[in-house]
């Protein structure tokens, strides 16, 4: 699974998730995509499902691109923890997905095909996310 | 190449603000820049600029631009921003040109024909998907054609290999890939999955808990 090699703290800030998008707001290197419409926290075992769906589906054809990556640590208190006594340890990383990004790419296959695949990795997201084309004009 | 006509009407209040409050009119904001002169800030109906923006060819299109009603001035398209979830066009930027003085622009290439590569199971890839070239405005080509149907597994055409109409030069690196085969790469399916216990290394040794 996605994560960084090294980091220069094990443990981050949570951060804001406001606003749109600033980087990749469109289909850049393959031919469809699917967009996020909402902000949220992409895990690295949602990118990998997500990842695994459009492979399967697609039978290991065509080019698959991922745009995201999981460099944020997210930590966790242990159950039935009393509050205090510092911060959580790590539990996952995960990727900060604001509204407007183009999260997944896919070249080489037919239009059915890749709205189908980028439909089946949507339902492994946790958020609303929409197919899209190269935009030419 | 024919012209594209545009209505726009001149702008006064300027910023992010006033672009926000043209927009909930129903309009969008734009500019005219012009060598020598001042830039003119105009503002269009949303519906003329999907109109242009969905014309034949509009990338490479000389645009007649009438503001507030004065004599058309040519104009292209140089840019143009979309809002990034709702892909609406939020601003347009045009540069006037003097239809008799050559221009540098962009012109997308589009790449006909199937490759052998592709249906012995490749992928077609596309790193250059517009060039720069050198002409009249209203030489300019919709698009530049390349044939891609020879094109066998791990094959490229590069820039030298594309061929401009006449009055058109085509700059850049002559050695820079336009399109090429490459191998399916939605291959590589169920990569180890390494389960997410380990942490990674630290930066200049250990932090302390």
């Amino acid at each position: 699974m996605l994560m960084p090699k090294r980091v220069k703290h094990r443990k981050h800030h949570r951060g804001r998730r406001e606003g749109l998008t600033k980087g990749h707001p469109t289909v850049q290197f393959g031919e469809f995509g699917l967009k996020a419409l909402e902000p949220a926290w992409i895990t690295n075992r949602q990118i990998e499902a997500a990842r695994v769906a459009i492979t399967r589906r697609v039978r290991r054809t065509g080019k698959v691109w991922i745009n995201v990556f999981p460099h944020l640590p997210v930590t966790k208190k242990p159950a039935e923890t009393r509050m205090g006594s510092g911060k959580g340890s790590p539990e996952a990383w995960v990727a900060v997905v604001k509204p407007g990004k183009v999260m997944f790419e896919i070249a080489g296959v037919p239009e059915p095909l890749a709205r189908e695949a980028m439909r089946l990795a949507a339902n492994k997201l946790p958020i609303r996310c929409k197919f899209v084309a190269r935009e030419e004009i | 190449m024919a012209h594209v006509e545009l209505d726009a009407r001149t702008r006064s209040a300027l910023g992010s603000a006033a672009s926000r409050r043209i927009r909930r009119e129903g309009l969008v904001p734009g500019v005219l820049y012009q060598q020598g002169a001042a830039s003119i800030a105009f503002a269009a109906t949303e519906r003329d600029v999907r109109r242009l923006m969905h014309a034949e060819g509009a990338r490479t299109a000389v645009i007649d631009v009438t503001i507030d009603g004065e004599t058309p001035r040519p104009a292209l398209l140089k840019d143009w921003q979309l809002h990034p979830v709702r892909d609406e066009v939020i601003h347009l930027d045009l540069q006037q040109v003097d239809l008799k003085v050559v221009v540098e622009a962009a012109v997308p290439v589009s790449l006909i024909g199937t490759p052998v590569g592709v249906r012995d199971g490749g992928v077609l890839d596309q790193p250059l998907r517009e060039v720069t070239v050198r002409a009249l405005p209203d030489a300019l080509p919709d698009a530049i054609e390349l044939d891609v149907a020879q094109l066998g597994p791990g094959d490229a055409l590069h820039l030298v290999d594309l061929h401009a109409p006449e009055g058109v030069e085509i700059l850049g690196d002559p050695d820079a890939v336009v399109a090429s085969v490459m191998a399916a790469g939605g291959g590589e399916p169920e990569a180890g999955e390494d389960e997410g216990g380990q942490e990674p290394e630290l930066v200049g040794g250990r932090e302390s808990e």
